[in-house]
């Protein structure tokens, strides 16, 4: 049980008469990347609303490093170091890029009313900090020299960087990525999971929904397959490769 | 009537009418809350003034209470309206304005109903004419007005303000990234109905008294179209368009004195408040002067020594 990171036990989560998630338990260790694949509409992005609690289970329950975490409001959840970059970019695109990373860093001073005006030395202090690690992440995503662009100007491919970049901000413990090399091209794509292993390989735990197998399978140590919203089957990569069953899943044979 | 007295009279309305929209600037222009309802905090503050200072309570007691009770009755306002989708709070909070104002005007036992009351100025020298009358209320609401400016521009730059665009930008992907939105909401409605609540008792403490009929629902649109005219997220912008929107109204109010026109133009004016709101959403979205970023000195410095760091190394 210690080393669970993340338990996610017969959770349910249905929309109408739909079952988006049905019964899905599974575990995340820490460190390492573990993948999540499936046709689309399997429930993997419903899984991971779950998870952040923009979706509260119908049944089930999720633990997070032991603690039950189903009926935390969002940023809550967050706080613990549960971080998420969406799918789809969801920037706050009037302000720049290195403020949308401040925005994301976790545990800031002067994100309180009081502290940020009558404690100011103290904020301005730690927010130092925030800047050199925001442009080392940013260096990293390969933004800095967008830093000060509105977010609102940066193209589709840099948007999901920028996405990803603000979520490493919060220093997760265990980050969720729903497709995060889908529309930026193949080159850093495989570079930004290479990334990713340097820093998971420093206790960082990684759940990754992604259709570009050949990168997801390269990095990651352990795959969960969803289909029709229930966890069809797992393993090492290569298992899954050799498992006839997974093609049918993905591509619809019988 | 003496015509500097005019001058003197539109400056302090340029004052009061700042305060007001700087504190829907906070709500709307940074925090993204479409207050349809901030003559309600007015009201309330004129109302708390106008009974306390019947009771001898010095005036800077009766503007701090002003303050404090308009805050209380933003944070009751907060915890239903912030469940409600923007529209819909738009909608609740512009009922509870004429809830409020009809309440004052039909219980004539809280403040003379409909006849009001009167309200003693806050500071009154024996004899003093006209002109330093109004000098001294241009010194009083300057000053609240200067305190206003200062705390909200201090709160925009600061992390607390970054917070609150973030969550006027998207407020799921704020709170993901662990911002509480419902308390930076409720905050931004105290903080601001506090300021709009100090506004209304500088109002009719220098009307001398307070009236149903002075917290119609125009006084709410006329300060969204001073936030929208200067550019909302723009403190600067805000406090523009507030002196061109008052010299506009006060100015057809004095020019229908010396100029004999077939309608009266205080009714056209609305008329064209209207098509003015229409022609800058229209044309100029982001108001006269557009948002300011964040300004960060401590960003820049860390940026620029960066890079000349950098290509000393190469």
């Amino acid at each position: 049980m210690e080393d669970v990171l993340l338990r996610v036990k017969e959770v349910s989560k249905h929309f109408g008469g739909v079952y988006a998630v049905n019964g899905v338990s599974l575990d995340i260790n820490h460190g390492g990347i573990c993948g999540l694949v499936g046709p689309n509409g399997s429930g993997k992005t419903t899984l991971f609303n779950t998870i952040l609690g923009l979706h509260k289970p119908d049944q089930g329950e999720i633990y997070f490093q032991n603690e039950s975490i189903s009926h935390l409001a969002p940023h809550k959840i967050y706080e613990r170091g549960l971080v998420n970059a969406f799918q789809i970019p969801r920037l706050f695109y009037s302000l720049s890029v290195m403020d949308n990373m401040l925005v994301a860093a976790r545990g800031q001073q002067g994100d309180r009313l009081f502290n940020s005006l009558f404690l100011r030395a103290r904020w301005q202090e730690q927010e130092k900090g925030l800047i050199e690690q925001a442009l080392d992440i940013l260096e990293l995503v390969e933004l800095e020299p967008w830093a000060f662009t509105p977010a609102a100007e940066l193209s589709g491919g840099q948007r999901k960087l920028l996405e990803l970049g603000r979520a490493l901000m919060a220093k997760p413990r265990l980050l969720l990525l729903d497709e995060p090399a889908a529309g930026i091209n193949p080159v850093l794509g495989k570079k930004i999971f290479q990334k990713l292993q340097a820093l998971s390989a420093n206790g960082l735990a990684l759940f990754v929904v992604e259709h570009r197998l050949e990168i997801l399978f390269e990095f990651a140590s352990w795959v969960y397959v969803m289909d029709k919203g229930t966890i069809a089957f797992a393993g090492h990569p290569q298992a899954i490769i050799d498992n006839p069953a997974f093609y049918a899943i993905y591509l619809g044979e019988e | 009537m003496d015509p500097l007295l005019y001058v003197l009279d539109l400056i302090v309305f340029i004052g009061i009418f700042g305060m007001v929209s700087l504190s829907l600037n906070l709500e709307f222009g940074f925090a993204g809350l479409a207050n349809f309802g901030k003559v309600a905090f007015f009201l309330i503050g004129a109302y708390t003034y106008a009974l306390l200072s019947q009771t001898g309570v010095p005036f800077y007691f009766c503007l701090i209470a002003s303050a404090i009770v308009s805050a209380v009755f933003g944070l009751l306002i907060s915890l239903p309206a912030l469940r409600l989708r923007a529209d819909y709070l738009a909608i609740a909070v512009l009922a509870f304005g004429e809830i409020l104002r009809l309440i004052v005007k039909s219980e004539d036992w809280l403040a003379g109903g409909d006849w009001g009351v009167t309200v003693a100025p806050a500071i009154s020298i024996a004899g003093a004419s006209h002109r330093v009358d109004a000098l001294i209320n241009i010194g009083l609401v300057y000053f609240c007005l200067l305190i206003c400016f200062l705390l909200i521009q201090l709160l925009a730059n600061s992390p607390y303000g970054r917070a609150i665009r973030a969550i006027r930008e998207d407020e799921v992907a704020a709170e993901v990234l662990g911002k509480d939105r419902a308390k930076f909401k409720a905050q931004a409605l105290m903080l601001g109905s506090a300021m709009a609540g100090v506004a209304g008792g500088l109002y009719v403490q220098y009307q001398y008294s307070v009236l149903p009929g002075m917290f119609m629902p125009m006084i709410t649109f006329t300060v969204w179209i001073m936030v929208l005219l200067g550019g909302p997220g723009n403190n600067w912008g805000v406090l523009l368009g507030a002196t061109l929107v008052e010299v506009f109204e006060r100015g057809t109010n004095i020019a229908k004195d010396y100029f004999v026109l077939p309608i009266d133009p205080s009714n056209l004016q609305y008329i064209l408040f209207g098509a003015l709101i229409i022609f800058v959403l229209l044309y100029r979205p982001q108001g006269l002067l557009k948002e300011s970023t964040i300004r960060s000195k401590a960003q820049r410095l860390a940026y620029y020594g960066r890079r000349a760091a950098k290509s000393k190394g190469s």
